[in-house]
């Protein structure tokens, strides 16, 4: 049961024709923990906490608690989308999964075979799939060598990211020195290392010989914002790739996991107040004493969680005077995403149709359009860097009506989206050029699925760079991340040194948002591992262990 | 795929109804499962982000509910309940306005003194909470219990607090018969006659004057509704009775349509799913008891069907009015923020309401009540699209986004958002070219729903509006089942159908044919809509009488409850008669 403490009591008075006939939330109340952003990480942060026994606050900013993972009618009336998160990508090895039996009853995950697509002019495509043997005989059509070769390298990349990077995710970071020593135990360790060092692009070129198979991996390994050309975190492609061929899909739409993590927060006794954007944590003596929210209630609390970017958790919120000098050097240091999505939801009354050799590109999970070649790819990234949208524009679709009836009200119809990378400053602006992207995508579109004519669509909407903004304004400049992927931001300098294993140089405010450690889309990670630090920072014992997986990553390499 | 699931209760339908319903059991220790079909539950009580930045309500907005026991016997200030207090005082002139076709007329403090005594205001003390429960929050009486002036809830508590207001014409005539005994001016009466009528009982129908009153006063009274809304809309208030239900532990199934209610030797024993369901085409039991929260034709026609019920319980199911229009809920984006025009200037800065500086119309036009009858007319008597010319259209305009600019998405940066307006139009079950005759003529109405909105507005023009969103009486039949025929209400609160007949005498009290098969929902259940927690609360009454629940210590039934004859009294101080 909700639990929380105030002094506040209520009665109703029939003399008074102001006064209310029913109790509200109180004015002022208290918390063992408050967590800012109902998004993934503050809900799972929230279930955590409130089964290990502390009285625990989510408050969201938006009426409907869930941050990325949103379901929405924006195809109103009769029609929703995923505008955000679509493809879950750590469903495999999320601990919340385990820890709160989410992959059954309460919630169903798709994972087609059919992964990732890419159809090219010519008539042919390239399909990655869950089953390996499946891509392989995709690759064949084009190189003998490549599909060889990618039956042997995607074996040492599932290991790297089945024995480290996905384990890692939900242990603290280390330091780079740290890590290059516990990687030398390890001859798997040691290859992660020589990968760290090399581009995506490096990595993609010197593993494949044909350009369009080249093409695809390079698209899956870029697909979420690394820089093709640069070094650092090149121990990232494994990851993205294997997990480019094992996104699931969260039947009856992303907004569900949602529902079903705000539901555990409930079920444990936690509160979730929605529509209560917080604008002040309150600093007494140096350190957390709760938060206001916008309508004038305060809750307070010793520990505050923020799952917000850098800039509104310490300069808008904290305030500026609070933050000891390199603490607010870094936050003022801190580098948006270069690029951001900009996304078309369409209905129509068939799904896309590819003009292509392979069938099951129209199952496929998703399926990369307009893009040619490794150059043509480049080209659109330089592009999207540059602030440009040309003709060379390619993304990727899904049609979602395929994994899920429950996105469209009427029936026979398909809810379908072509996203590509976009950039927030779009040379002449959005509101300017938004009408001929649109016009710019469906033409692609309707050139590789020539089925999409005009006459089967039956409704469009179209969400840019600034849409994403509006709707999350913590993803600032259309930052899906809050906050670019390099080197000098990843690991333990996300957000910055003082900060990645959540807890922050202020007492009693820690950090746990994809701004945090290890990162976004969701991975389940920065929640967790803010839910462990407070546990024990506040000496509450944790009713959950780490996974198998985990426990074999400590003993190999942390012991 | 897993086992089957087993419970006391399994709800169909996770609106409302079907939430505090499950609230309420879960509170009272019963193991309760909620299958609700869509994404999301929340039924009729869902807030919309068409476009970033843009947050419509298509259905419910305002809240009727503050009587409620249920805030208190579910505590839902502990799951985050609050209110945005539209801060208005109803005494400014601006306030005290009613728009007509020649600009504001004012209302009169008579108006006000006729409307405050029979909302209980000038008792001593003021008994309107009590008078507003009874009339509501109090089940129908038992079928062997003849209904009189004396023993209806409300007419029981004039009589104890105002005798003088007592009188059988209260349940004779119809509301504009009373008020033009109690209130003064046309435009005010008009005016509220069309609140009823969009609020479900409406004013031009005999027997029911009372609750068509109640419904309005429930909604505009200072210290019941103010027209104000929830945080968050009634989507938030919905999560305070969604999270009490979760809580309290109840189990809720999204993506769980049901397909049919498994019958064993005439008794509900649980509730098989589609197939396509989130957990598959599986069967989830119940050891006490189904409730349908889901609407009267659906759970009758379709999920319990012909094999379990008589041909004439049929028939009269298959009948159930449905007029109670469809109200089209229009919410325009626009580049230049919209202006009075010139007949509706007079209070040209304090009309423009919140965080936008919006103008807000009320209800237009209140002229008089012929006005209001050629409204009711062309809906519920014409059965085609509308044929009045769009400056006597009347309409609405609820301010559900006006008062209170920390509430997000109140506001968009690259436009201005309008507070959505309603208008009623016969439902498309009732056209007289067919139910699907709304597809084609869409367009159309979007644009006539514009040049009625004109009429007030200045800005409504193709080159201003950026976007307007509206779903007609065919969408919202397929975005939202329960709302069946596209109609609010989903089915109409006239004396036919209200108290001990809703929706017809055999189902009045929330029982059924089907014995274990109970239904809770605003088409099936006194007092209908309006997300009450009157159903569930009613309902309560029922299951306790049954033994099905065992009340707890937080229990408290209708003070003017009649108990069955032959059942346990949901009172524990009034005994049933055995």
């Amino acid at each position: 049961m909700a639990a929380f403490k105030t002094k506040e009591e209520f009665s109703y008075d029939p003399n008074d024709l102001f006064g209310h006939m029913q109790q509200e939330f109180p004015r002022e109340s208290e918390f063992d923990v408050v967590i800012i952003g109902g998004g993934p990480n503050g809900l799972m942060a929230g279930a955590y906490l409130a089964k290990a026994g502390l009285d625990v606050a989510v408050c969201e900013r938006r009426y409907e608690a869930g941050g990325g993972l949103a379901t929405e009618e924006n195809l109103y009336p009769c029609y929703a989308s995923n505008p955000h998160v679509l493809y879950h990508m750590m469903v495999d090895y999320m601990p919340v999964m385990r820890d709160f039996q989410l992959d059954g009853p309460s919630l169903n995950w798709i994972k087609p075979n059919s992964q990732l697509g890419m159809v090219f002019e010519d008539g042919s495509s390239i399909l990655l799939t869950r089953m390996l043997q499946d891509t392989k005989d995709s690759l064949l059509k084009y190189s003998f060598k490549d599909a060889v070769t990618f039956g042997k390298v995607i074996r040492e990349w599932r290991r790297i990211v089945d024995d480290i990077i996905a384990p890692a995710t939900y242990i603290p970071p280390m330091a780079p020195i740290e890590i290059t020593m516990a990687m030398q135990k390890t001859e798997i360790g040691q290859r992660m290392l020589e990968l760290g060092e090399m581009s995506p692009l490096d990595i993609i070129t010197d593993t494949f010989e044909h350009d369009k198979v080249r093409a695809i991996f390079l698209y899956a390994a870029c697909m979420w914002g690394l820089d093709p050309r640069e070094t650092g975190l090149g121990f990232m492609v494994p990851l993205m790739i294997d997990r480019a061929m094992n996104k699931c899909y969260c039947y009856g739409g992303s907004h569900k996991f949602a529902g079903a993590l705000a539901r555990e927060v409930i079920k444990n006794g936690g509160l979730l107040l929605e529509s209560a954007g917080v604008n002040k944590i309150l600093i007494e003596n140096g350190r957390v004493a709760g938060v206001t929210i916008d309508e004038g209630r305060t809750l307070r609390s010793k520990v505050v969680m923020s799952t917000l970017d850098p800039q509104t958790t310490f300069i808008d919120l904290v305030g500026a005077e609070h933050l000891p000098e390199d603490l607010k050097a870094s936050v003022e240091g801190w580098r948006w995403d270069k690029w951001s999505f900009n996304t078309l939801h369409i209905v129509t009354e068939e799904p896309p149709k590819y003009a292509c050799d392979d069938p099951f590109i129209n199952d496929s999970f998703a399926t990369v359009v307009g893009i040619e070649s490794v150059d043509q790819l480049l080209a659109h990234w330089d592009n999207v860097v540059a602030g440009k949208i040309e003709d060379n524009l390619g993304g990727h679709c899904t049609c979602e009506s395929l994994f899920d009836p429950f996105l469209n009200d009427r029936p026979g119809k398909y809810v379908s989206m072509f996203q590509l990378h976009a950039p927030y400053d779009i040379e002449g602006g959005w509101e300017e050029r938004a009408e001929g992207v649109k016009e710019a995508m469906l033409a692609k579109w309707s050139k590789a699925a020539p089925n999409l004519t005009p006459d089967k669509i039956v409704a469009t909407s179209m969400e840019t760079p600034e849409d994403i903004e509006i709707r999350f304004p913590q993803m600032r400049r259309g930052s899906i991340k809050h906050g670019d992927y390099t080197p000098i931001q990843m690991g333990c300098f996300r957000p910055n040194q003082e900060c990645s294993d959540t807890k922050t140089p202020i007492e009693g405010l820690y950090v746990c948002g994809v701004s945090t450690y290890p990162g976004g889309l969701v991975l389940g990670g920065p929640g967790y591992l803010g839910a462990n630090k407070v546990a024990e920072d506040l000496e509450v014992k944790k009713w959950w262990t780490p996974t198998p997986k985990m426990e074999k990553y400590i003993k190999t390499y942390l012991e | 795929m897993g086992k089957d699931e087993r419970y006391d209760v399994v709800i169909i339908g996770g609106g409302p109804n079907g939430m505090a319903t499950a609230a309420y059991l879960a509170k009272s220790k019963l193991s309760v499962c909620v299958l609700e079909e869509k994404t999301e539950c929340g039924g009729a009580c869902e807030t919309q982000e068409p476009i970033p930045g843009v947050r419509i309500y298509p259905h419910a907005m305002l809240m009727y509910a503050s009587p409620a026991p249920g805030f208190d016997q579910l505590e839902l200030y502990k799951y985050g309940f609050r209110m945005n207090w539209d801060p208005m005082d109803p005494l400014t002139p601006e306030a005290t306005s009613m728009a007509c076709t020649d600009g504001w007329r004012r209302y009169t403090d008579k108006d006000m003194e006729g409307w405050g005594k029979l909302a209980g205001l000038f008792g001593t003390p003021p008994y309107t909470k009590e008078l507003l429960r009874a009339t509501f929050w109090c089940p129908p009486h038992p079928p062997e219990v003849e209904v009189t002036d004396d023993n209806v809830p409300y007419m029981q508590v004039y009589k104890e607090h105002q005798p003088e207001i007592w009188s059988p014409e209260l349940r004779q005539g119809t509301m504009f018969d009373i008020l033009d005994e109690y209130c003064e001016t046309e435009h005010w009466k008009t005016a509220m006659a069309y609140a009823a009528w969009a609020s479900g009982a409406a004013g031009h129908w005999e027997g029911v004057a009372i609750p068509a009153i109640h419904c309005v006063q429930l909604l505009i009274l200072t210290n019941t509704g103010r027209t104000s809304y929830p945080r968050g809309g009634l989507h938030g208030y919905f999560h305070a009775i969604h999270r009490c239900a979760v809580a309290h532990g109840a189990v809720v199934r999204t993506c769980c349509p049901a397909d049919e209610i498994l019958i064993d030797d005439g008794r509900a024993v649980g509730v098989r799913l589609k197939e396509h369901a989130a957990i598959g085409g599986r069967n989830i039991w119940a050891n006490k008891a189904v409730i349908s929260a889901c609407d009267v034709h659906q759970t009758f026609l379709k999920l319990v069907g012909p094999k379990h019920l008589d041909p004439g319980i049929i028939r009269k199911i298959k009948d159930i009015s449905l007029k109670n229009q469809t109200l089209y809920v229009s919410q325009y984006l626009v580049k230049k923020p919209l202006r009075y025009n010139a007949k509706f200037a007079e209070f040209s800065d304090t009309r423009y309401v919140g965080p936008n500086k919006y103008p807000w119309g009320g209800i237009y036009p209140c002229d008089s009540r012929e006005i209001y009858y050629a409204d009711v007319a062309d809906c519920d008597s014409y059965k085609t699209k509308p044929t009045l010319p769009p400056e006597q259209k009347m309409w609405f305009q609820a301010p559900s986004l006006a008062f209170d600019p920390s509430d997000c998405q109140g506001y968009h940066p690259k436009g201005h958002i309008t507070a959505p307006i309603e208008m009623a139009l016969t439902s498309p079950d009732y056209h007289v070219e067919g139910e699907d005759a709304i597809d084609k003529y869409r367009d159309e109405l979007g644009q006539y729903l514009t040049q009625c909105h004109s009429s007030m507005f200045d800005g409504l023009d193709e080159d201003n509006i950026i976007h307007h969103w509206f779903a007609t009486g065919r969408d919202v039949e397929y975005r939202n089942s329960g709302l069946i025929g596209g109609t609010w209400a989903g089915s109409r609160h006239c004396e036919d159908q209200l108290w001990e007949n809703r929706p017809i005498p055999e189902l009045a009290r929330y029982r059924s044919p089907v014995e274990g098969l109970y239904h809770a929902h605003q088409t099936s259940g006194h007092p209908g809509g309006l997300c009450l927690m009157a159903i569930p609360y009613n309902l309560m009454h029922i299951l306790i009488e049954d033994g099905i629940v065992e009340p707890a210590e937080w229990w408290y039934p209708a003070p003017q409850y009649i108990p069955q004859e032959g059942k346990i009294s949901a009172d524990p101080n009034k005994k049933s008669k055995v």
